[in-house]
């Protein structure tokens, strides 16, 4: 019998193990040659293992000045915090009042918001570069934060997870003479901390990520966010240089990667929660 | 954490200044909705209307005057070949992508479902790592992977006797092997969906089936994915739209190329308003795929929609 149980899971096993091998060899494969030298990595047959790996290339991303990785990992990491912040701080006060509070032209706002969902957010690409551009805000900090923060997927998720918050709490909350505010902040976003969490780490991987919008509206090299400076740094090299471009994308990875070791179960959860989390 | 408008009310306040409940709860209200609405109008209401008014102007960054030209930079889109080519690129990768990712990504959910297979977390876990990562180090990962002379899924495949293929330099190769990218990159998220919506089948159905002699095959196609049909739906719908707005994979390793057998709709967008700087000429573009997105999704809606009561 428990032969029998064991071969009828066989071809789970085979299929899970394969897409894990496809899964995993690309990426050990780029971290090793990311450890080559140039003459050792254009060679036939490709080798997957070095035995003298060399850690120049991680050493040479920070010297030379056309590459800035500890600064764009800065600009990646501090942008996609502030981000963070920001969608919490302008839409969880929104999501609250649409999921609490009772307000004249409540449904019809909720309706425009609805609508707009259906509408590809490149559509305003074009407006708003030229905003921020006679702004002044282009190639600043405050170009990656606010034209994105009101985000209205995290009004919607947020709205979903306060509803679910019993009424009953917040009422014993209004006898003790809590303000609309008090609710808000000290009820129903302490109740919210696992959602508020999900729905954070979606927020910033998202950001952290992102290639269209700090493309067109950073220029310095300074200001260049991680995935932009290494797209660009690989255009200029012509596909030459690859061991060092393949330790940035290591590089870039890392923050991800940590992220992901400390707060897997809080991803895997949070994307069958919150639907974020895809391509 | 102490807020202006209304945590004092009733203590101090005199009688006649104190509103009656409803005002204090529509003020709250607004002044919680405030920042959002300020920022939404601005980034997302006046800048959809802006880039449709665009769209009916000449409107270059070089050129200080900016015409009204009524429907022309329309008329010009629907003569544009490469415009059509850019449409005709992307349909292809979206519908491919979709139906690959969905494929693996069932596969791999039914299988980490399978109640003798242990190990459920690790592979949760494992395969949905590349859906991490940024779309510029999967596209720098991928043209290194595919590299003609150097690359290891040429190596593999010349086990098989296969010769070296030119993957992002052929130009009827080059969509599917972006495609393949964006597939290994991105069947976490539906898996996990999936896996979701297998949870959410009762056992009792799977139990019943079985008393009743039903095979492996049948709970599947009988049980199984008619019960998936909703899940089904949002990851070919939501997957469908992410898909047809790809940028990342040929911006990085293509270029477009070879010739402009990658061009996608929001490549072509990217060369219009910030290669030529027609950003009237973008508009019109990015219009028009806001027109096909929606039509896609009223479409897929009807069309999927109709058979998901059960």
């Amino acid at each position: 019998m428990k032969r029998d149980q064991f071969f009828r899971a066989l071809p789970s096993y085979a299929y899970l193990i394969i897409l894990g091998l496809i899964v995993v060899l690309p990426l050990i494969l780029i971290f090793s040659q990311s450890l080559m030298s140039n003459q050792e990595i254009n060679r036939w047959p490709p080798k997957i293992y070095t035995p003298e790996p060399v850690f120049s290339n991680y050493v040479n991303m920070f010297k030379r000045p056309d590459l800035k990785l500890g600064r764009w990992l800065f600009n990646s990491i501090f942008a996609a915090t502030a981000y963070t912040l920001a969608v919490f701080l302008i839409c969880a006060p929104a999501a609250y009042a649409f999921a609490r509070l009772r307000f004249p032209g409540n449904n019809v706002l909720f309706f425009i918001l609805l609508a707009t969902v259906m509408v590809p957010g490149q559509v305003t690409l074009i407006p708003n570069f030229l905003l921020v551009r006679n702004l002044h805000m282009l190639d600043t900090f405050n170009v990656l934060i606010w034209p994105g923060a009101a985000n209205v997927f995290a009004v919607f998720l947020l709205r979903q997870f306060f509803m679910q918050v019993p009424r009953e709490l917040e009422e014993a909350a209004v006898l003790d003479g809590a303000s609309y505010w008090g609710r808000f902040w000290r009820i129903i976003m302490p109740l919210s901390t696992n959602a508020l969490v999900a729905l954070g780490i979606f927020v910033f991987l998202g950001h952290y990520n992102d290639l269209f919008w700090p493309l067109i509206t950073t220029n310095s090299i300074e200001m260049r966010t991680l995935p932009v400076g290494l797209t660009l740094l690989n255009f200029s090299y012509g596909g030459m240089e690859r061991p060092l471009v393949l330790a940035g994308a290591i590089f870039a990875s890392i923050p991800v990667l940590i992220v992901y070791i400390i707060f897997q179960r809080q991803i895997i959860k949070g994307v069958a929660m919150t639907g974020m989390g895809g391509r | 954490m102490q807020n202006s408008e209304s945590s004092n009310a009733g203590k101090a306040v005199p009688k006649r200044y104190r509103l009656s409940l409803k005002t204090r709860e529509t003020l709250a209200a607004y002044l919680f909705l405030l920042p959002f609405i300020l920022l939404f109008s601005v980034f997302v209401i006046r800048a959809t209307f802006y880039a449709i008014q665009m769209s009916f102007f000449d409107w270059t960054i070089l050129k200080p005057i900016k015409p009204f030209i009524g429907l022309a930079n329309y008329k010009e889109l629907i003569n544009d070949d490469v415009w059509w080519l850019a449409l005709r690129n992307t349909l292809y990768f979206s519908i491919i992508t979709v139906i690959g990712t969905s494929a693996v990504a069932l596969a791999a959910a039914l299988a980490i479902n399978q109640p003798k297979v242990k190990g459920k977390e690790f592979f949760r876990v494992l395969l949905y790592m590349p859906s991490l990562l940024s779309v510029g180090v999967i596209g720098l990962t991928w043209v290194w992977l595919l590299n003609t002379q150097f690359g290891i899924v040429n190596y593999l495949l010349s086990f098989l006797g296969i010769r070296p293929i030119n993957w992002l330099g052929n130009a009827n190769l080059v969509i599917p092997a972006l495609s393949l990218t964006t597939i290994w990159w991105g069947f976490g998220f539906p898996m996990l969906i999936f896996l979701a919506g297998l949870q959410g089948i009762p056992e009792q159905l799977y139990e019943a089936a079985r008393i009743d002699g039903a095979r492996t095959g049948q709970i599947f196609w009988r049980i199984t994915l008619p019960l998936l049909r909703p899940t089904l739906l949002f990851i070919t719908v939501t997957g469908f739209i992410a898909h047809f707005q790809v940028f990342g994979q040929p911006f990085i390793m293509t270029r477009g190329g070879p010739g402009r057998a990658s061009y996608t709709v929001i490549f072509y967008l990217y060369e219009a308003a910030w290669r030529a700087f027609r950003m009237g000429y973008g508009s019109a573009i990015a219009v028009a795929l806001a027109f096909i997105i929606i039509f896609f999704t009223l479409l897929q809606f009807r069309f999927i929609g109709r058979r998901v009561e059960y």
